[in-house]
Formats: C-alpha cells, structure tokens, sequence
C-alpha cells in the first residue's frame, strides 16, 4: 500500500535555513538538525530576493550527494531556463510558486521535457470568509483569483503532477493545517496532494492524515524532527495505524 | 564499470550521486563510442514515453541496446528507462519501445478510472520470482515510485516484484540478463542503494 509522507521543508535566506512565518523568515537553522536518513522526502525553497544564487545551488547540490530521497526545490521560477537550473543541480522536482496560469507556457514547457511527474505546483490560499478561500500570488501579497479548486483543476490540465495546498494563514502558527482547506480541495482534484502550513506536533500531522485524503504532510518546523524525533513522530503515527514508512 | 546511458533528459545527478557514494564506478555513455568496451549499462529515465524513444532512436542508441543486450551485457532500466524495454506504450497515443520483453504499458485510469495519479511515493514490493538485484532486501521493502502508466500483457516468469496501489502492477523484472524496475533505488535510501549495488556485484 502507498505510504504517507512526510516532507520536509527547508528555507532558505541567502544560502542560510531559516524558518518561515506568515511567509516571512522568522528562525534560522543549521542543516545538521535534519537526519538525513529517516526523512522520505525533501522540499528546497529559497525566499532570498536575489534568486539561483551560487549558495543556494550550492545547498541543492549538498542534499542530492548526501540524502537519497526525492528532492524538490522551489523559489523565483518563472520561465523553464530557471526549471533547468534546478534540475541540473540535482533537483527530482521542481516547486512552481502560485502564478497567472493564463499568462504563462511554463507547466507545459516543463511538462514536456521533464514530464508531469517533476511539477508541483503551489496554491498559496487565504482565508476570507468562514467557507471561502481566494488564491493569492507575489509572496501572499496580491489576490490572484477567487476559486482555489478552479485554479487547481487549470494547473492539473496544464502539466503538473501534484498540487501543494499552502495556507498563508497557517504558516509558521503551529497550530495546525487547515483542514477543511485541505477537505476542500481534496474532493475537487484527482491527483497528489500535499499540505504545507500550520503543523507544529505529531498530533497535527495524525489529525491532517486522519480527516483528510491527503498524501504527503509537508512540515518546516524542524525543532520537532531532530535525530530523534523524525524516528519517534513516525513511530507515533504507526501506532496510530497511519501507514507510514518507517 | 557501469556504463551510464545519458541522453540528456537533464538528470543524471542523483544516480551520480547514488553510485559515486556506493564507490561504483561508471561512465557516462553519452556518444555511440562511449558504450565501446563497457558490458553492464543503467539506464535512467525520467519524462514522457514518446520523447524519450525518440531522443533514444535520434542518437541510435536504440540499435547500440539491442545489441549490447543479446550480446549478453547486463542490463538495468529505471522508471522510463524500465517501461521502453518493453513493446510500447499508450501515453500520448500508441507507441513502439525496444522490443526487448514482452509487455506493454496502459494507465492506471484505465485500469480503475478513481486512482488518483500519477502514483507517487513510498510503496512496497512484494517480491515474487527470486532474483539477484534483490539479494537481501527484505520482501515488501519500501521504494519510492513516481509513474502513471503500469504493464499488461506481460509473462508471468519475468516478474521480479509486484506493487499494490488500489490495483496490483508488476514493479520490477527481469529477463535473461536485462532488469527493470518501475520505482527509482537511487531515490530509496537504504534499499534503493543495495538494489544498484546488487546491479553491480551480482547481475
């Protein structure tokens, strides 16, 4: 049976890891706190202003020589010549940030030549009302559109393999993933998906894994998942029948 | 020494990585010379079906593999380096593989239109005709996977391992001296790395 996932997300200021709040950096790491061999995937994302930076390619190249798990790495793609960059520092996948489906070729250029199976595409939502969520873009700064599922559905048609649901409001909260976002979008997509925003215990990630259908658990808060900890939150999950690679 | 098929689909970088830290050692098969002398071969491949038979044919590759492979050579495919050993494929309409193995590759939609794909992850083999390539994994090891098509019309004895995700798929074989496997050892940690050591030792 497909197991679910746990990924790690890793961000990066200027080569440095740091962690994110409200989509801002808040917290800064080292990347000796990550057990390389109990993680089963990782996500690279780098949110310094100035893009494919020699350091963060740098870090890309680190964690493909010393972790043989999936990577995908993600910031500041707009055309496939980034795409290409990524990849050919050892990127398996890439992140593609919220942007105007309309107005870009670049989930089919990518589709093309790496295949779907290397896209994730990001829907950064925002709440606005008690049932409602809207799409937003430059950094959570901009209201994209209104329908999250539509959006979704459009980026699917285009190319991408899986789909990252990205609460705005939850990140960095620790107080869990927004769980009817993730219901919500569940039941409208049939592909992959992963949820990033909010975990802060091994009890988000049971409830996230519990009430919804989703894939993969993305976390960023790494103080959780030291040595340790990657090891006894799967442990814990297991015990609590979800199936869980371990 | 392994030789390496890159026929610059972009990504070679992780099975680098996977062999380099293994002290295995390979070259890089780039150019038809390049396969001159080499009898064991990894073939790596990531992107859709149709692109990569072509860029495969357009650099004559097609021909060196063929030959390679009935001359005895060992022979390892990954992902759609595994799925072009076989008579073809239905993604983005019908087409032709290697020849190699009997088998062909359909969706998994078609199999069960509610599968969410394409199915990526962590997921088990079951392993059913023993084989070199797995000498001391366990059975129903993790591997990671990322693929939406899966193969019919196949020979039972080939089958090295099977899959289960809502429906059972063959996840690897082998025929002769030739290996597939449909998931990527050299993004599966521990097993992944004893797999293409194996690969190297003892096939």
């Amino acid at each position: 049976m497909l197991k679910k996932r746990i990924i790690i997300t890793l961000t990066f200021l200027d080569g440095v890891l740091f962690r994110t709040k409200n989509f801002k950096p808040d917290y800064r790491y080292t990347k000796n706190f990550i057990d390389l061999w109990s993680i089963d995937e990782l996500l690279l994302i780098d949110i310094s202003k100035k893009k494919f930076s020699k350091n963060f390619l740098n870090t890309i190249k680190y964690f493909t020589e010393n972790c043989f798990v999936p990577i995908t790495v993600g910031g500041g793609i707009k055309k496939i010549q980034d795409a290409d960059l990524y990849f050919k520092n050892g990127a398996d996948k890439i992140l593609l940030g919220t942007h105007d489906l309309e107005k870009s070729n670049m989930i089919e250029d990518i589709s093309k030549k790496y295949g779907s199976q290397s896209i994730i595409q990001s829907i950064d939502c925002k709440k606005k009302s008690k049932n409602e969520y809207t799409v937003m873009t430059n950094s959570g700064n901009s209201n994209l559109e209104n329908n999250v599922i539509l959006y979704g559905k459009k980026a699917l048609k285009q190319g991408a393999g899986e789909i990252l649901i990205n609460s705005i409001d939850n990140d960095g909260s620790l107080l869990g993933y927004d769980m009817q976002l993730v219901n919500l979008i569940s039941r409208n997509l049939n592909s992959p998906l992963l949820a990033l925003g909010g975990g802060g215990n091994w009890n988000h990630l049971l409830e996230l894994f519990l009430k919804t259908n989703i894939s993969a658990a993305c976390t960023q808060n790494i103080f959780h998942f030291t040595e340790e900890s990657i090891l006894s939150a799967k442990k814990f999950l297991k015990q609590n029948n979800i199936n869980i690679r371990h | 020494m392994i030789g390496l098929i890159d026929i610059n689909t972009g990504n070679l970088a992780s099975l680098v990585s996977a062999l380099s830290k293994l002290n295995i050692k390979f070259k890089i098969c780039k150019k038809r010379h390049d396969f001159e002398s080499l009898n064991k071969f990894i073939l790596p491949g990531v992107g859709a079906y149709d692109d990569f038979m072509k860029k495969l044919i357009n650099l004559k590759f097609d021909k060196i593999i063929q030959k390679k492979i009935s001359n005895n050579c060992s022979f390892l495919g990954i992902c759609v380096g595994y799925q072009v050993l076989f008579n073809g494929s239905s993604e983005h309409g019908m087409h032709e593989g290697l020849n190699i193995i009997k088998g062909k590759f359909v969706n998994f939609i078609d199999e069960n239109k509610n599968i969410k794909i394409p199915h990526v992850g962590w997921n088990e083999c079951k392993l059913i005709n023993k084989n070199e390539l797995f000498y001391e994994i366990k059975d129903n090891s993790d591997f990671y996977f990322t693929h939406s098509y899966i193969l019919k019309d196949f020979d039972k004895e080939n089958i090295a391992s099977k899959t289960n995700y809502i429906v059972d798929f063959v996840s690897a074989v082998n025929f002769k001296n030739v290996y597939g496997v449909q998931f990527h050892p050299e993004k599966s940690q521990l097993n992944g790395l004893k797999l293409l050591k194996n690969f190297n030792e003892r096939c």
